[in-house]
This record gives C-alpha cells, sequence and structure tokens, in this order.
C-alpha cells in the first residue's frame, strides 16, 4: 500500500508537468533541517530522429541543472557558476574541469541514499577531463546506469548514489531514479521506437546541503 | 614416479609369491550389472560406494538418441548446457568440472571449458557409467564433479549392423557398425554420418540459429587374446565435423554478412596390453594419444584479411594400472602415468608457438573389507605438474549393506582442475563487438602495460593488482546416500551432496581502454558452493513396463557474495519507485544457470516378444538465472530468470520382419523453444529409423 501511494504520488509529481520540480517550502532557510527534492522528467537531449546509420540522434546539447535552486539553467548560462550539474544522454557532467568554470567535481558512493549521512573524509572528488574521463564514469556498468543490449533498456545501478561538489563549493547527494519520461521504463516487450522516444528524461531524487557541510 | 615403481615390484612380488587358491568374490560377474568407472576396476553396480548411473545400449536406442548430449539430458541431475556447444552440468558444477573419458581415456579439446558433447555419436556406445562427486584421486584434473565415462562395444563375436534416420531440418543420421571374430583376433568398426541444414529460431533473421553442419565418426577397435590371461588392445577414434558459418554484423546502416567455416577434428589413439599374472594380480599398460583441431575461417566480404581462428591441442599419455587381490578382504588398485600436453593457438600468439605442460602421477587405492557387510575404500593421487602446483587428491568412501534390500553409501573427496591454456595464454581483441579482450593470466599484466605505454588505457581496476599465478581450482565434495533394492524389478535411491569449491578461477575486468573497451583476465577470485540432494527411482511392472522417475534439488551460492550481502553491500531496485534497497540472502538466486529444481520421468515399454517397444519421456527443468540485467552482478530479479520447460520425447518401434526394425519418434512433442536462452532446442522434432541386423536376416533366411 505505502509503495503504491508513493509510486503514485511520483506518479502525479511526473504527470504535474514538463521540466516542474517538487520544491520544499524551505529551501532558503538553513536553520530548517534540509528535505530530499524530486527532479522529473529532466529533459536531457531527447531524441531528435534516426541517423541512416541506424544511431539515434539529438541535437548534443547538454541540459544544466541547479541543485541549489531546484532548476534547470539556461544553456546561456553554460560559462557560469550558475549550473552544477548537466544531462545529455548518459552522460552526467559536473560543473568542474573542462566541463565548466565552477568549483565543481563528483565521485559515484556505493551504497544507500539514505545512508549516506557524511560524506567519507577520505572521499577523493573527481573532475571532468572531457571527452575521455568524467567525474562520474560514463558507461554501462561503471557510473550510475547499465545499459541491457538484449532488451534495448537504461536503468539505474542499485546502491549508487552521485555525491556532487556544487559550482560553489557546497555538497549534495543524488539517487537517479529513472531515465524515462514520466519516470515509467518502458517495457521490456516494448518496439525500440517507443524505447528511443521516451528515453532520457531523468528522474532523480535529491539533498543539497547549503550550509557547505558535508552532512545531510 | 621411481618410488611407486619400486612399490609396485614390491607388491607384484610379493602377491606372487603369496600365490594361493583364488577365491574371487570381488572379480565375480553374473548377471548382474557391472561398472568399471567407480573404482577404475570392475565392480557390481549394487556394490560401489559412490553414486553411480549407468545407462544401457538399450536405453540410449529407444530413446532416439544420436549425440552425446541427448541420452546425458535425460539423465537425473544432469542439465545440457548451450554455450561453446553442448556441455554438462552435474551436481550445479559447470561442464569444466566433469572429465568425459571414452574408454577410460579423456576426451581433449575444450572450448571455453567446456568439452561440445555433441561431437560424440552414441551410435556404438555399449554403455555410459556416470559417478558424481570429486573423483580425483583416481582420475587427476577435470574430475572435481565428477567423470562421464563412455565404453563403445567391444567385439564379441560376428555383427553387422545398419542404421538410417531421417528427421526434421533434414536430419540425416546413418551408422554401420560390425564386429567379426577370427581365433584370438576380434576387430570391430562403426562408422557414422550425421548432417543437418540447421534451423533459425527468429524468423525473417540474416542468419541461422544453428547453422548447417555436417559431421562424421568412424571408430574401430582391434583386440588380440594371446592367451587367457594375456590381451592386446587397440581403440581408434576419428572424428570431424564442419559447420557452416555466417554472420551479420550492422555496420553504419549496411548489413555486412561474412560467411566462413568451422572444422574440428578429434583424434584418438588407444593402444593397451593387459596381463593377469594369476587370480590376483592384474597389470595393465595404456598408451593414449589424442589430438583436437579446431580452425574458424571468416571470409568478411570488401575485408582483405579474413578472420582465420585456429586452434591444436595434442595430448600423450603413457599409464600403468595393477590392480592386487591380496585376500577376500584386501584389494589394491595402484598406478601411475606420465602426460605431455601441447597447444598451440593464435589465440594465444602464434600457432608456431606451442605451450606446453607435463604431468606425472601416482595413484593407489585401498579397498577394505573388514565385515561381510561393509566396505571401505580409501585412495589417494598425487599430481605433479610442470605448470602449476602440484596436488594432492584424497578420497574416503564406505558402503554399509544392511541388510538383501538396503544399504547406505558415504564418500568424501577432493577433486581439481589445473588452470588451462586458455587461462594462462589468451590473448584476444574482439574488434567486432566493443573491442573488448581477453588476457591469460600470464601475459595480462604485459599486454596491459604496452597499452598503457601507448596511451591506450583509461583506468585500472583493482582487479589488475590482483592478478598472480593461478592456482588449481580444488573442490571437497561430501557424498551420503541411501539404496534401496528390490530384487530386479525395483530401486529407489536418495543421496545428499555438498560440494565446496575453491580458487574459483573467474574472469574479471582489469582495466578499461580509452575507447571504452573492456579488458579481462583470469584470477582465483571465488569460493562457491552448491549442495541439494537427488532422488531416483525405478520399478518394473508385469516385466515389460520400466518406469523410473528423478528428481534432484539443488542450491548454490558465491561465498563472496554471500559475505557481501551479509555486509549489506548488496543492492536492489523497486521499479516502480526508482528507489535502492539492501538485498537479503533469500533475494539472492545463487550461481546462474542453476535450476533448483530439475526431474525426469519415463516409461519404456518392451513387450517379451520383443517385436516393439515403446517409450515416452518427460524432462522438466525449474527457471535458472540467466544475466544480470540491474547491474548489481547477481541473480536477483525475475527477468534475469529462463522460464521453467518441460519437454516431451517419445519414440516407438516395431520389427517388420526378423533384423528388420522400424523406429519412429517425436523429440519435444510439445514444440517447446526459447530462443534465447535455449538456442539448441530447435523445437518439435519428428524422426524416422530404419535398423537392419544383417546376422539376423541372415538366420532368418537359413531357417527357410
Amino acid at each position: 500500500m505505502k509503495m503504491k501511494t508513493m509510486a503514485a504520488a511520483i506518479l502525479g509529481i511526473a504527470l504535474f508537468g514538463m521540466y516542474a520540480c517538487s520544491k520544499d517550502d524551505n529551501s532558503g532557510n538553513t536553520n530548517q533541517p534540509i528535505q530530499t527534492v524530486t527532479a522529473s522528467n529532466i529533459v536531457a537531449d531527447t531524441i531528435l530522429g534516426i541517423a541512416p546509420s541506424g544511431q539515434p540522434y539529438g541535437s548534443g546539447k547538454f541540459t544544466f541543472f541547479s541543485l541549489e535552486r531546484n532548476a534547470v539553467v539556461p544553456s546561456s548560462d553554460s560559462a557560469t557558476n550558475k549550473w552544477d550539474i548537466g544531462f545529455r544522454g548518459t552522460t552526467i557532467i559536473t560543473n568542474s574541469g573542462n566541463s565548466g568554470l565552477g568549483q565543481g567535481g563528483a565521485f559515484v558512493y556505493v551504497g544507500l541514499f539514505d545512508d549516506l549521512l557524511t560524506i567519507p573524509t577520505d572521499s577523493v572528488f573527481r573532475v571532468d577531463n572531457a571527452p575521455s574521463s568524467y567525474a562520474i564514469p560514463t558507461g554501462s556498468n561503471r557510473g550510475w546506469y547499465v545499459y541491457n543490449a538484449p532488451v534495448n533498456l537504461v536503468t539505474p545501478v542499485p546502491g549508487r548514489v552521485l555525491v556532487i561538489r556544487t559550482a560553489t563549493g557546497k555538497y549534495a547527494k543524488i539517487e537517479i531514479l529513472n531515465y524515462y519520461r514520466g519516470g515509467v521504463t518502458p517495457a521490456a516487450t516494448a518496439s525500440d521506437d517507443e524505447k528511443l522516444r521516451n528515453q532520457r528524461f531523468y528522474t532523480f531524487r535529491y539533498r543539497f546541503q547549503p550550509d557547505g557541510t558535508k552532512t545531510f | 614416479m621411481r618410488m611407486y615403481l619400486s612399490f609396485l615390484c614390491c607388491m607384484i612380488a610379493g602377491v606372487t609369491a603369496a600365490q594361493q587358491k583364488p577365491v574371487d568374490t570381488m572379480f565375480d560377474r553374473q548377471l548382474e550389472e557391472v561398472v568399471v568407472t567407480a573404482n577404475r576396476s570392475e565392480r557390481k553396480l549394487s556394490n560401489v560406494t559412490v553414486p553411480t548411473t549407468l545407462i544401457a545400449q538399450k536405453t540410449i536406442r529407444q530413446s532416439g538418441s544420436l549425440r552425446l548430449h541427448e541420452i546425458l539430458g535425460e539423465q537425473t541431475g544432469l542439465f545440457i548446457t548451450q554455450s561453446f556447444g553442448r556441455g554438462v552440468q552435474m551436481q550445479g558444477l559447470s561442464p569444466d568440472y566433469t572429465l568425459i573419458l571414452l574408454n577410460g581415456e579423456p576426451l581433449i579439446g575444450r572450448t571455453g571449458g567446456v568439452l561440445d558433447l555433441s561431437r560424440v555419436a552414441v551410435g556404438n556406445i555399449k554403455r555410459i557409467e556416470i559417478v558424481k562427486g570429486p573423483s580425483s584421486s583416481l582420475y587427476g584434473s577435470e574430475a572435481l564433479g565428477g567423470v562421464i565415462n563412455i565404453i563403445t562395444d567391444q567385439a564379441t563375436g560376428r555383427k553387422l549392423q545398419a542404421d538410417l534416420r531421417y528427421g526434421r531440418f533434414q536430419t540425416i543420421d546413418a551408422s554401420l557398425n560390425g564386429t567379426i571374430r577370427s581365433g584370438k583376433w576380434t576387430a570391430g568398426g562403426f562408422v557414422n554420418h550425421n548432417s543437418s541444414q540447421g534451423y533459425s529460431l527468429k524468423p525473417n533473421s540474416l542468419t541461422k540459429t544453428v547453422e548447417p553442419f555436417w559431421r562424421f565418426t568412424g571408430q574401430g577397435n582391434l583386440a588380440y587374446q594371446l592367451n587367457q590371461d594375456s590381451r592386446f588392445n587397440l581403440d581408434l577414434r576419428y572424428a570431424q565435423e564442419q559447420i557452416q558459418n555466417s554472420i551479420a554484423v550492422q555496420n553504419l546502416g549496411t548489413v555486412v554478412v561474412s560467411k566462413g567455416r568451422e572444422t574440428n577434428h578429434d583424434l584418438n589413439i588407444l593402444p593397451s596390453y593387459s596381463y593377469r599374472f594369476n587370480q590376483r594380480l592384474k597389470t595393465s599398460f595404456r598408451g593414449y594419444i589424442s589430438q583436437f583441431r579446431s580452425q574458424q575461417a571468416l571470409e568478411v566480404k570488401n575485408l582483405v584479411q579474413g578472420y582465420d581462428d585456429q586452434f591444436r591441442q595434442d595430448f600423450y599419455r603413457i599409464e600403468n594400472q595393477t590392480d592386487i587381490h591380496i585376500s577376500e578382504k584386501l584389494e589394491t588398485n595402484v598406478g601411475g602415468g606420465f602426460i605431455k600436453e601441447y597447444v598451440a593457438s593464435n589465440r594465444y600468439d602464434s600457432l608456431s608457438t606451442r605451450r606446453a605442460n607435463q604431468v606425472g602421477y601416482v595413484f593407489f587405492q585401498q579397498e577394505w573389507r573388514p565385515v561381510e557387510k561393509l566396505t571401505l575404500i580409501a585412495g589417494l593421487r598425487y599430481d605433479a605438474n610442470q605448470a602449476y602446483a602440484s596436488v594432492w587428491s584424497p578420497k574416503l568412501s564406505l558402503q554399509y549393506r544392511i541388510n538383501e534390500r538396503w544399504s547406505v553409501t558415504g564418500s568424501a573427496g577432493r577433486g581439481f582442475k589445473a588452470p588451462d591454456f586458455r587461462q594462462l595464454y589468451l590473448n584476444f581483441t574482439n574488434v567486432a563487438a566493443g573491442s573488448y579482450s581477453v588476457f591469460g593470466s600470464l601475459v595480462a599484466k604485459d599486454e596491459v602495460l604496452a597499452l598503457q605505454s601507448a596511451g591506450q588505457i583509461d583506468q585500472l581496476m583493482p582487479a589488475f593488482e590482483k592478478l598472480a599465478d593461478l592456482k588449481p581450482e580444488t573442490s571437497t565434495g561430501l557424498n551420503a546416500g541411501v539404496q534401496y533394492r528390490y530384487g530386479s524389478s525395483g530401486r529407489v535411491q536418495l543421496n545428499i551432496f555438498r560440494n565446496d569449491i575453491s580458487n574459483l578461477i573467474l574472469t574479471d575486468i582489469i582495466a578499461y581502454k580509452t575507447n571504452g573497451g573492456q579488458i579481462f583476465s583470469y584470477l582465483n577470485i571465488s569460493e562457491a558452493f552448491t549442495q541439494g540432494f537427488d532422488v531416483e527411482a525405478g520399478w518394473k511392472f508385469w516385466k515389460y513396463l520400466d518406469v523410473s522417475g528423478g528428481y534432484q534439488f539443488l542450491s548454490t551460492a558465491d561465498k563472496a557474495v554471500l559475505e557481501q550481502i551479509d555486509a549489506g553491500q548488496v543492492f536492489k531496485r523497486d521499479e516502480q519507485t526508482g528507489v535502492s534497497s539492501r538485498l537479503t540472502r533469500s533475494d539472492y538466486a545463487g550461481l546462474p544457470g542453476r535450476s533448483k529444481h530439475m526431474a525426469n520421468l519415463k516409461f519404456f515399454y518392451n513387450p517379451s516378444s520383443e517385436k516393439w517397444f515403446a517409450s515416452a519421456r518427460i524432462v522438466y527443468r525449474s527457471g535458472w538465472g540467466t544475466t544480470d540485467l540491474d547491474g548489481n552482478g547477481i541473480i536477483n530479479r525475475d527477468d534475469e530468470f529462463a522460464a521453467v520447460f518441460a519437454l516431451v520425447n517419445i519414440s516407438g518401434g516395431y520389427t517388420v520382419l526378423p533384423g528388420l526394425r522400424v523406429m519412429a519418434g517425436i523429440d519435444n512433442l510439445f514444440n517447446y523453444t526459447d530462443e534465447v536462452n535455449l538456442p539448441g532446442q530447435p523445437g518439435i522434432n519428428p524422426y524416422i529409423t530404419l535398423s537392419a541386423d544383417f546376422k539376423k536376416i541372415k538366420n532368418r533366411s537359413k531357417t527357410k
């Protein structure tokens, strides 16, 4: 019952609108305990068509996102500190290294989102060095997702938390929940066309610590 | 080695001197079924101390089996795996860990650890003996999970038989089997042709699921019985198979179809000489030469250099075994031998570099019957390997006969499998599929470092630092059983087993290339167990209906995974909410490819007139883990399982005229297919066979 309610809630949020995110009321107030926020249907360079080669293609542009403001940031602000992470297909960049001007960084923590209360002191934040390596490693079962070739589906690897250092040097933790439109993974039996049309829509939950500490 | 020889001489001298009136209960051969594999010498099936199954020639013929995997797939607790050909899984252990013998000598030519059982024709097999549990104390490497010994027809008189079968997919199987006897000489020959046009389980696919193949097997046996005590024997076998090979690769929207051919050759030469000094002492010398040649050639359109993959393996062995019947209560089997093995392949480095290994070994087995009802057997073997650490393989077993009907058995033993050439020397890069590489453990470090200095390595994984000399994989196996026999008409037996495997060799990712390709190598990374029980029962009704059934319950696990689960380091994901949580032991389905439940039920109807027969066999298997889909490395989700299935096979035969029989059958009556998990199962498969026994036909014309 509880599961169903939760699923319904998430579905409700998803249906609420594209690009819309559920905002908690106290995001600016550091005295209040921080809350877990769910961002839904963040478009990540959705597929525009299939090239003659058979490869699907998009516009090739990243969607930038601010964890602090819980909002999508326009591409015109790509060379600023206004965004923390960016999405394009399965690639997630951080505002760090050669991806951006910010003080960002990230690493993939193996464990549960709720269990990560303090970032371990010996953690090493990586920075982007596109295209050969990213703070959040790309590739199936190397970073946050696994790609199942037989059914042509991308799903998040269980027990992976993306620990993010934001553009301004604050910390957040993210759990990617889904890669498909509306937060619903198509059935394995669905057509390839349906799988392609509905992919590259991120749903994730995260906790942002505005006070600059490493505790959540 | 020297120690063994001097020991042997002492024993022979001692026993020859102590020659007395022969009391031969253990060599006693009555009408009862006799097996040779369990003890490496003849024993009544009812007297063996380890789980042993015997498949008789009549069963093989009436089941309509043509190749070895077909008949083995109908046995309790055996499952036929379908990668790298047909392998056999026994007590939940992979095909790599079952030794396959032909007349007591190992068949070679494994691919990916699997000996493809479909290379073996069964038309002239007299019986198949299956021994479950570690048997390295007698047979050395590979006999970790058990031993399957195929014993071919030995000439006993004059016989000539021909069989011709036609089945679906233009399957043609023709064989001729004959023996003659002249004075002290006996000779036998068997030739078989087996071919099929293959089939496609995927409609409109460019390539077939099973491509057209053609196979030939020729076998010969020549024996010379010098006198009552002295016998020369020569077994020969040559088998060849050709598989048409076509691969379709989609590249930039255009489909490139490459045509190729896979050719495999098997050659086995087994000369032996046995001499019986007296009723108490028997010795035999055996030589064995086996060669396996495999070639996969592929011509890619518009590509000058095609693909040519070659693998050559040579196996030479000399061996002596001496059986000493000390008294009614004591029997000793002692032996030793020397193996030299070579492999060359362009999968390793080049065909001109031959990798070699040599093994010297001695074994000793003591059987002791302190009281009439109790048999105790202790065995020990020592294998001195050139390429790997030496191995001791002990085994203890016992049987206690409570009364005429009931008996109990128990055994504990160690088994091992030496690392194979592939695990040491493989050097393989698949450019077509994701550019992944697999390197043998002895060459991996150098290869990766060379790639690294060329700037082609993105990341070294923790497993890279763990690369080390591979140790033999070992297992400790326990078997305990209860048997009930009701004369010759009924039997029920239960066997409980547990196998603990250490130093399991698995592939692990040691590095990533800058183009994203993975690099794998072999490491002793894991410990696993398989445990369960099997029950077999057979009953004969009204002397002509044989009903038998079997069931195996199996539970397996990778011990490292269990530890990780207990430490809370393995996770699952709720597919509805996307939220991860901890996984518990009950979510873990154990090693992939293992079914919890397997069962079979068989009916054979043979009226006393022997004019006709009928059989129906049902084989059931519960779902088994296939691949990890959610990325947590283990089998836990429902969609990570292959579906439950049951196959029903029927057959019947009718003797039209004396010596002339028509047989027809339908395998997989209900047309079950699973293109992903059972590519080798073509669906419903009717066939018809004509058999002629020329000796009977001749007798008939004589009586006319």
